[in-house]
């Protein structure tokens, strides 16, 4: 049994890139409440073994110097998620200028190969494909009930039990998301989102429509 | 581009239909239950999924707890996570009153394909891409035991 439990660990280490190289996100013991590597189970926190597919750096750097709260319902991972306690305050630790830019380094290096579909540029979306993505986003996929989203008028509208959308465009690639999309057991096991199959014409545009919310679009 | 084009025409119709109706969180939608009916899904799924007799377990209720309490809640009275921000409340799982009024078909149908497809809110989607139809029926049995009724 014992002997059992090193062969897994010795093949934990040694499959694991993050973990094998001293590195700030090992010294910040960012690890006990993220994912790196998707062996066990869900943390308190979001996986971060694809950050570098997820996120944009310049906003990584800035989250980890100033964190914002995303999911005020909490995360899925969370004990107390669906109890109805939400965060008001934020107490995600903060990281100074210098470190915020190391590890954003190191996350942006921690990606997963073979993402299943690439995506270049995205033509910008005409004022009638916004409107049929903005009705399917909110009533055709009900995205809305679950992920809080700018409305026309530029206010905050949506459920919590899904990370808020408001600033996707900033915060999240646009690969990503179209990734996650068509195939989210690329990230996830067993997510608490639907799973959703639509043409790829309306992925990317629904895709696109999510990449134009962003804070400055708040009003 | 001229006014009459047909295209202006196309988006501009589209988008009022954006506008009009406003999505599940805006609450000036209170009243609009739509009574859009999605295109005709075929009956033959809901017969595949009969043969073997429909049992609730352990299994059902993690996967309500997991897929369904988010809106619904943790114990089915419709106080979920989301409730507060959606224009149409999750329905109460334990209501019997409106229950009784709808069929299991319809629940199935729902659950299946989402709230518009039985002529309900848009803000309950479509599970039918990620439960089986077993599970489904499994979950239409489980909303029978906490609603403790029946179609009437
Ligand atoms: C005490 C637990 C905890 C620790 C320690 C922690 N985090 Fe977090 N982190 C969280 C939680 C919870 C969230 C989700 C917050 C939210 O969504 O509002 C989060 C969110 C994030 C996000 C945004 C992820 C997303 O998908 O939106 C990043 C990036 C992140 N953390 C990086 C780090 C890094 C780097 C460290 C180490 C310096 C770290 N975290 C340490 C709990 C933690
Ligand atoms: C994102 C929020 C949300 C999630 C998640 C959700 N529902 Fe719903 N559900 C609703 C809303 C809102 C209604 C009310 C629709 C209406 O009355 O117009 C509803 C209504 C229903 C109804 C009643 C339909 C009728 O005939 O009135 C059933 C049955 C149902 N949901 C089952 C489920 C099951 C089972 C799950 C989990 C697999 C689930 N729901 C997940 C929001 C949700």
């Amino acid at each position: 049994m014992k002997s059992f439990l090193y062969l897994l660990m010795g093949g934990w280490l040694l499959c694991s890139p993050m973990l094998s190289h001293a590195s700030l996100i090992q010294e910040k013991k960012c690890s006990e409440c993220h994912r790196l590597s998707k062996d066990g189970n869900e943390k308190s926190g979001p996986d971060l073994f694809y950050a570098g597919n997820k996120f944009q750096a310049s906003w990584l750097k800035q989250y980890l110097q100033n964190p914002a709260i995303i999911r005020s319902a909490r995360g899925t991972g969370d004990p107390d998620f669906l109890k109805g306690i939400q965060v008001n305050s934020q107490k995600h630790p903060a990281l100074s200028k210098k470190d915020a830019g190391q590890i954003t380094q190191e996350l942006m290096a921690i990606t997963l190969l073979n993402l299943p579909e690439e995506v270049d540029r995205l033509e910008p979306l005409t004022k009638g494909q916004k409107a049929k993505t903005k009705y399917q986003f909110e009533r055709t996929f009900s995205c809305i009930s679950c992920h809080q989203s700018l409305n026309l008028a530029g206010k905050v509208r949506g459920g919590i039990s899904g990370p808020s959308l408001v600033n996707a465009g900033n915060r999240l690639q646009a690969r990503w998301i179209a990734n996650w999309l068509k195939s989210p057991n690329t990230f996830s096991n067993k997510s608490r989102m639907p799973v959703y199959k639509m043409d790829d014409e309306a992925r990317l545009q629904l895709t696109q429509f999510i990449m134009t919310l962003k804070n400055e679009n708040k009003r | 581009m001229t006014k009459s084009s047909p295209t202006f025409i196309l988006n501009y119709c589209i988008f009022l239909i954006a506008v009009g109706i406003t999505g599940c969180s805006e609450k000036s939608a209170e009243e609009t239950r739509p009574p859009l009916k999605a295109e005709s899904h075929s009956p033959a799924s809901l017969e595949e999924a009969t043969p073997k007799p429909v049992v609730v377990t352990e299994k059902t209720r993690e996967t309500y707890q997991w897929y369904c309490a988010q809106c619904h809640g943790i114990q089915g009275k419709g106080d979920g996570i989301n409730a507060r921000f959606l224009t149409v409340p999750p329905r109460n799982h334990t209501k019997a009153k409106y229950l009784e009024t709808r069929t299991d078909e319809q629940f199935f149908e729902a659950i299946k394909f989402g709230g518009l497809s039985v002529g309900r809110a848009p803000c309950m989607p479509a599970w039918g891409n990620t439960l089986s139809d077993s599970t489904i029926h499994e979950l239409v049995l489980y909303i029978r035991e906490l609603c403790q009724c029946e179609a009437l």
